[in-house]
């Protein structure tokens, strides 16, 4: 009922990936891994969960990086960013190529918790939590982000789309760490944003939040690709393929933006709960969505 | 007191007493103590709101190795105590049933923290469920069930009262509007959690240190409810982080240390973390007020009638003020020449209130000066001149008889008027902008009983400086450095040799506490009067040597002089090495004062003047709404106070800004919710939302020098006004930016958008609505 | 389920012996009595507990004292120099920042932490920066005003 001193736990301090999968293997089930430590050990005072060993992510310096990845390379073609799973918000947001390149990911780290809470907050950490307000979801799932899984024996790269089951669910197994989140390369005539409504001005969790990515033609007039993302309004943050397509392919303006929002007004399908009501947060869905996609043509056309 | 002379310390804004350990860390709260030997104690909470205690099992908690005492309710000798003697409904802890979630219903005591956690789960309590009173309809349902054991019915205390002639009023007037308007729950908010070590020592006395906003109330309630008399207990208050009235009285934590420590001899200090604040202690009272307003053509009012009814929970606490009060103040800012009241305080099984900042005026005043705005509206009249035309003036009597010596109102609305510019805001008002004002009076210390008193001592050490003990508390307001300010001056010494004095009970002297404004004025006259009695020592011991009577004698500048001939005289310091080393003679000044030509508060007729020193305060606020999310943005507050003299300028305005900025969040968003069970939905910072640096406007404030006739160097009370006058202010700011009136607090973004839409549907607008441009990004 | 580790706080090596599950907070202010770090809500929602570990601001309730070995610690306590107040502290002081104080240990180590990062800030930064921590008392104008002051000292321009 109330938060509480941690409870009791083996603590295990890996330094490979290898070895905290080895780990977490021999305590089957009974361990979790930690990062920053924000969501886990806030549910351990709560009790919510009680694992017996912690497997701690912190000494593995493979996993905290970011990395701008270069044309050309073999595997990476298309070039993009790679994220190490440990890589903070902080870090994030000190990131001079996370602003530039993809703004939609820093705008979503700028208003997320605190200093004092993204010095330690992994962007992992965020992703596998999988609360349905997560920030850090809705910009990957709208730059369409990939994440690399590894487990004992092997790794396997997946959309993020593919990643989340519901509330705190993910397809990721009690063994499997989540190394590193690969963001596609945006040109010159693709952008986004990320606006996120709270009830206080700052340290709050979204009621509502909407990512978008759009791609444009040469003119800067017909979009080519959009991408719609929704945090906070479905049991996971969710994309809106049906607004998606009122964009893609057409000249935009004012209708096609307006008729967008309001799709995914209708797409969203949040509960009542004691921040926000439903109605309340489709019609902000609605309101957001079209600030989005004003905002993104706004950065594009800059 | 008297004549102005010219002011050396007083009226500067000299360095806080308390700066320096507070900004280094040093400065010691509750749950910094430590003792040897001491264990550490936790509550186990009620999940339920309302349920029977058919039993409670504590032989597994005892048997629990690390575990050195478990008690219950029924360790203490069931002796209700009350602030007042017909409203004594409050048990140390619970024995026969649960009043509210998260009621503490067993403590332990343990060798660590994590034992004694681990214990709280090995108590078993049988629990038969009760149904529960939630609001104050609830309460009053004629079947309801009874909350409180100790009292007959739901309803706690009444406040009735009529004053001129109400029925001439109205009918007088041209204009009369009425409406009802609602308050939710809030908790207090102050940042550090109650927190206490409790000793016993050999011959039983026991040793409380505690966060207390006022030591004497609870020092008193928990003698009486542990049934022993006041000398077997001594408290003394550490550094208190806030407590906005919401550390009054004694809570089970401080029953509970005090018990589990005369249980196992040991020390013992709980400290609660933060989300059993805001589950189980101190709340304001949720209201639903109905106002009745007349008024003239020209805007003055003619009558006011008003009904009240506030839900407390389920112990009186300080209500029965809180009822009183919301009456009361209707009676100030404005110049209201009849006035009717009806109030009702009822008991529910919520989390128990005491009051917050700016005590129940906050929620009259928000009443008020929302119906006087709409009032306004409809005669034609601009929403500061309807203020300017019925604010109070100097030497006006209220109809409940509060006699107001000096108001600076007049000036605080104009000066106020023109900082935050609502002239030019006229001319081009921008879509979605607005400014809202509001007044606010508060009184400097009420004399609401036979306790009501400050006193002072001050002693005086060998090389000349000073060491003030006052019964007032320091909790963040300032009240040590506006002492060692007031003797500074007084003594005419420097304020770097006034040195502040422990708040003990064995040393520290009778006073009624720390609330409604009291202190600077209260303990301020006794500190003039206990620096005067020194001097009155000190003169008769020189005077012969300087030649001259005792009454000659003056100190000013670190001298002591014979007034009409300031050469014969000497060094301060030199005076008190005489007294001290010639004759042997240590010096302690003292002095005592209470506002005693005044009335006692008549219970039953509402009337009389229970306070001098009314301080007064107009604010304005300046906001932008998001015609599309409802979202507020308060931009600008300008508030115009009349403290009399300020004792410490930019101390004063760290108080009107705070007070200011509480509000907002009760305002807008905060709330304690509860299910229909009445178990607590958001009791923790991560839910329960209190603005941050970035949801609170940029402050100014315009002093209004004035000089209050009875108050320590002219001044007045403050802190409090500016939480009185916040909540109409952003109220009437959002109608004038968009048009939107809520008299349902809080202001939420939803109800905001709610009434747009039923206007745009009434409207029925071609366009499908979003009006885009101007309108503010969401963050 | 003890072990040894060495904690750097304000330049001092400690070296102890405590249980994995203790967080930072409880072993700086239990184990090594700095008091000046505050707790309250334990949920890092609240930014008493507030402390810099390698520089950047930590809400150290959710640090587990055993993943803070190796790194360096600064407490409010380790921010004078023996009685000459961090510029940071000074304007605290000077603009009446504190009112009740158990916010403030919190409050100057984010600006701290911010300033270092940002030597320029305006007020809205300001804001945005010490979001993180709770005050009840002042309204935060004052405690803007300082830290707009301390970084004009800090500057040198003041
Ligand atoms: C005060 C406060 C404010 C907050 N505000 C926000 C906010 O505004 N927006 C928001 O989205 N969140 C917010 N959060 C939540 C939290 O900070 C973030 O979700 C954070 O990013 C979690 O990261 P972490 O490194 O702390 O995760 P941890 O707590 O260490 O881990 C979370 C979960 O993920 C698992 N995990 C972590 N990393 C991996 C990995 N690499 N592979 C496999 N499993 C892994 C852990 O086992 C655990 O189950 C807030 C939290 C607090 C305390
Ligand atoms: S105690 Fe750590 S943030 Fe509140
Ligand atoms: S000074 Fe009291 S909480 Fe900030």
């Amino acid at each position: 009922m109330f938060i509480r001193r941690l409870p009791k736990f083996e603590y295990h301090t890996p330094s490979t990936v290898r070895e905290a999968i080895a780990i977490a293997g021999k305590h089957n089930g009974d361990a979790k891994f930690i990062a920053g430590g924000t969501d886990l050990l806030l549910a351990m005072k709560k009790r919510e969960i009680m694992p017996a060993h912690l497997v701690s992510l912190n000494g593995i310096g493979e996993l905290r990086y970011l990395t701008v990845l270069a044309n050309g390379k073999p595997s990476e073609e298309a070039g993009g960013l790679k994220i190490g799973a440990l890589t903070t918000l902080a870090q994030l947001l000190a990131s001079d190529a996370v602003k530039k390149d993809y703004a939609p990911l820093w705008d979503a780290v700028d208003v997320m918790a605190s200093a004092q809470i993204r010095s330690l907050a992994t962007i992992g950490g965020n992703l596998c939590s999988a609360v349905p307000s997560a920030d850090t979801a809705p910009p990957l799932l709208a730059m369409d982000a990939s994440i690399e899984i590894v487990n004992h024996s092997g790794k396997r790269t997946i959309p993020l789309n593919e990643f989340f089951n519901g509330p705190r669910q993910t397809t990721l197994g009690h063994k499997e760490i989540l190394t590193h989140i690969l963001i596609p390369k945006m040109d010159s005539s693709s952008g986004g944003c990320y606006l996120k409504l709270m009830r206080r001005n700052a340290m709050d969790l979204a009621l509502v939040a909407v990512a978008v990515c759009l791609k444009l033609d040469e003119t800067k007039k017909v979009c080519k690709e959009a991408r719609i993302a929704l945090g906070a309004v479905a049991p996971t943050p969710i994309r809106v393929p049906e607004a998606e397509a009122m964009l893609a392919g057409k000249k935009i303006d004012e209708m096609q933006i307006t008729e967008a929002a309001k799709i995914a007004g209708m797409q969203c399908h949040p509960i009542s709960d004691i921040r926000a009501t439903l109605e309340y947060r489709c019609s902000m869905v609605e309101v957001l969505t079209k600030r989005a996609i004003e905002r993104t043509l706004q950065r594009i056309q800059a | 007191m008297s004549m102005k002379k010219e002011l050396k310390v007083v009226g500067k804004s000299v360095e806080r007493t308390d700066a320096r350990p507070k900004v280094t860390g040093k400065a010691r709260y509750a749950a910094d103590l430590v003792a040897p030997g001491m264990l550490y104690g936790k509550l186990l909470r009620s999940p339920f709101a309302h349920a029977k205690i058919v039993s409670i099992d504590t032989s597994k908690a005892k048997a629990l190795p690390g575990v050195l005492g478990v008690i219950t309710g029924r360790d203490f000798p069931g002796v209700p105590f009350g602030t007042r003697p017909d409203t004594r409904d409050t048990l140390p802890m619970p024995i026969t049933k649960v009043h509210h979630f998260g009621e503490g219903v067993a403590a332990v005591a343990a060798v660590d923290e994590d034992t004694a956690e681990e214990a709280l789960d090995l108590i078993k309590v049988e629990y038969e469920e009760l149904p529960v009173v939630l609001t104050a309809e609830d309460a009053l349902k004629p079947d309801a069930p009874l909350v409180n054991e100790f009292m007959k019915s739901n309803i706690c205390y009444t406040s009735d009262f009529l004053f001129g002639d109400v029925e001439k009023g109205f009918k007088e007037a041209d204009y009369v509007r009425e409406e009802t308007f609602s308050s939710q729950r809030v908790t207090v908010g102050f940042v550090e959690p109650h927190a206490c070590l409790a000793e016993v020592d050999n011959s039983g006395r026991i040793l409380l240190q505690g966060s207390k906003q006022s030591p004497y109330i609870t020092w008193r309630h928990m003698c009486r409810a542990l049934d022993i008399p006041l000398s077997d207990m001594r408290i003394v208050n550490p550094f208190v982080g806030g407590a906005f009235s919401g550390k009054h009285d004694p809570m089970d934590v401080d029953f509970a240390a005090v018990k589990l420590a005369q249980v196992t001899g040991r020390p013992v200090k709980i400290v609660l973390n933060y989300d059993e604040v805001l589950a189980a202690y101190r709340q304001r009272n949720a209201m639903n007020a109905t106002i009745r307003l007349g008024l003239k053509k020209d805007g003055r009012i003619s009558a006011l009638y008003a009904e009240n009814i506030l839900e407390g929970g389920p112990i009186s606490g300080i209500g029965p003020f809180n009822i009183y009060y919301f009456g009361a103040f209707l009676n100030i800012p404005y110049k209201i020449p009849a006035i009717e009241y009806h109030g009702k305080l009822v008991y529910g099984n919520r989390a128990p209130c005491g009051t917050v900042r700016g005590q129940e005026i906050v929620l009259a005043q928000f009443c008020l000066d929302s119906i006087l705005h709409m009032a306004g509206e409809d005669l034609g009249i601009d929403p500061v001149d309807i203020r300017r035309i019925n604010a109070v003036t100097d030497n006006w009597t209220c109809a409940n008889g509060i006699k107001c010596d000096v108001s600076g109102l007049p000036e605080c609305i104009d000066k106020m008027a023109a900082k935050i510019g609502w002239k030019e805001s006229r001319v081009n008002k921008s879509v979605g902008r607005g400014i809202g004002f509001s007044c606010a009076s508060h009184p400097s210390g009420p004399r609401l009983g036979g306790h009501f008193g400050s006193a002072v001592v001050i002693k005086l050490m060998e090389e000349g400086k000073v060491i003030v003990t006052h019964g007032g508390t320091e909790i963040g307001q300032g009240a040590n450095t506006v002492f060692c300010q007031m003797a500074a001056e007084e003594l005419g010494i420097p304020y770097e040799d006034v040195m502040q004095g422990a708040s003990d009970s064995d040393t520290t002297i009778f006073d009624s506490g720390m609330f409604g404004d009291r202190c600077t004025y209260w303990d301020g006259n006794a500190t003039i009067a206990a620096a005067r009695d020194l001097k009155k020592q000190l003169a008769e011991i020189i005077a012969p040597e300087l030649k001259a009577m005792p009454e000659e004698i003056e100190f000013a500048d670190y001298r002591v002089f014979v007034r009409d001939n300031p050469e014969r005289g000497m060094d301060f310091q030199r005076a008190v090495r005489r007294a001290y080393y010639e004759k042997g003679a240590p010096l302690y000044g003292r002095g005592y004062w209470a506002a005693t030509d005044i009335d006692l508060v008549d219970w039953k007729t509402g009337k009389g003047n229970l306070a001098h020193g009314l301080d007064f305060i107009a604010t304005g606020i300046e906001l932008e709404v998001d015609r599309q999310t409802g979202k507020v943005s308060l931009l600008r507050c300008v508030h115009g106070d009349d403290a009399g003299q300020p004792i410490n300028p930019a101390m004063l305005e760290g108080q009107v800004n705070g007070g200011s900025a509480h509000m907002t969040g009760h305002c807008l968003w905060e709330e304690s919710l509860y299910d229909e069970k009445g178990r607590a939905l958001n009791y923790t910072w991560r839910d329960y939302k209190q603005p941050t640096a970035v949801d609170v406007p940029e402050y100014f404030v315009e002093h209004v020098h004035t000089y209050d006739p009875y108050g320590p160097f002219g001044a007045k009370g403050a802190g409090e006004a500016s939480s009185c006058s916040t909540l109409a202010a952003i109220a009437n700011g959002i109608y004038d930016a968009v048009g939107v009136r809520i008299k349902d607090l809080p202001i939420t973004p939803e109800k905001i958008l709610a009434t747009l839409n039923e206007r745009k549907r009434d409207e029925q607008g071609g366009s499908t609505g979003f009006a885009s441009g101007g309108a503010d990004e969401a963050q | 389920m003890k072990r040894d580790i060495t904690l750097k706080v304000n330049g001092i090596k400690y070296n102890l012996n405590i249980e994995t599950h203790r967080t930072l907070v409880e072993v700086l202010r239990e184990t090594l009595g700095l008091t000046g770090t505050k707790k309250s809500c334990n949920e890092g929602e609240c930014g008493t507990c507030t402390v810099l570990i390698d520089n950047k601001p930590a809400a150290s309730c959710l640090v587990l004292a055993v993943e803070a070995q190796g790194r360096e610690i600064i407490t409010i306590e380790g921010l004078a120099e023996g009685t000459k107040l961090h510029p940071l502290q000074e304007a605290f002081v000077k603009h009446m920042a504190i009112q009740c104080g158990f916010c403030t240990p919190g409050m100057v180590m984010a600006a701290k932490a911010f300033l270092d990062e940002n030597p320029s800030p305006t007020a809205a930064e300001i804001r945005k920066a010490i979001s993180g921590n709770l005050c009840r008392c002042t309204g935060y104008q004052q405690i803007v005003d300082a830290v707009m002051a301390a970084s004009a000292a800090l500057r040198g321009e003041a």
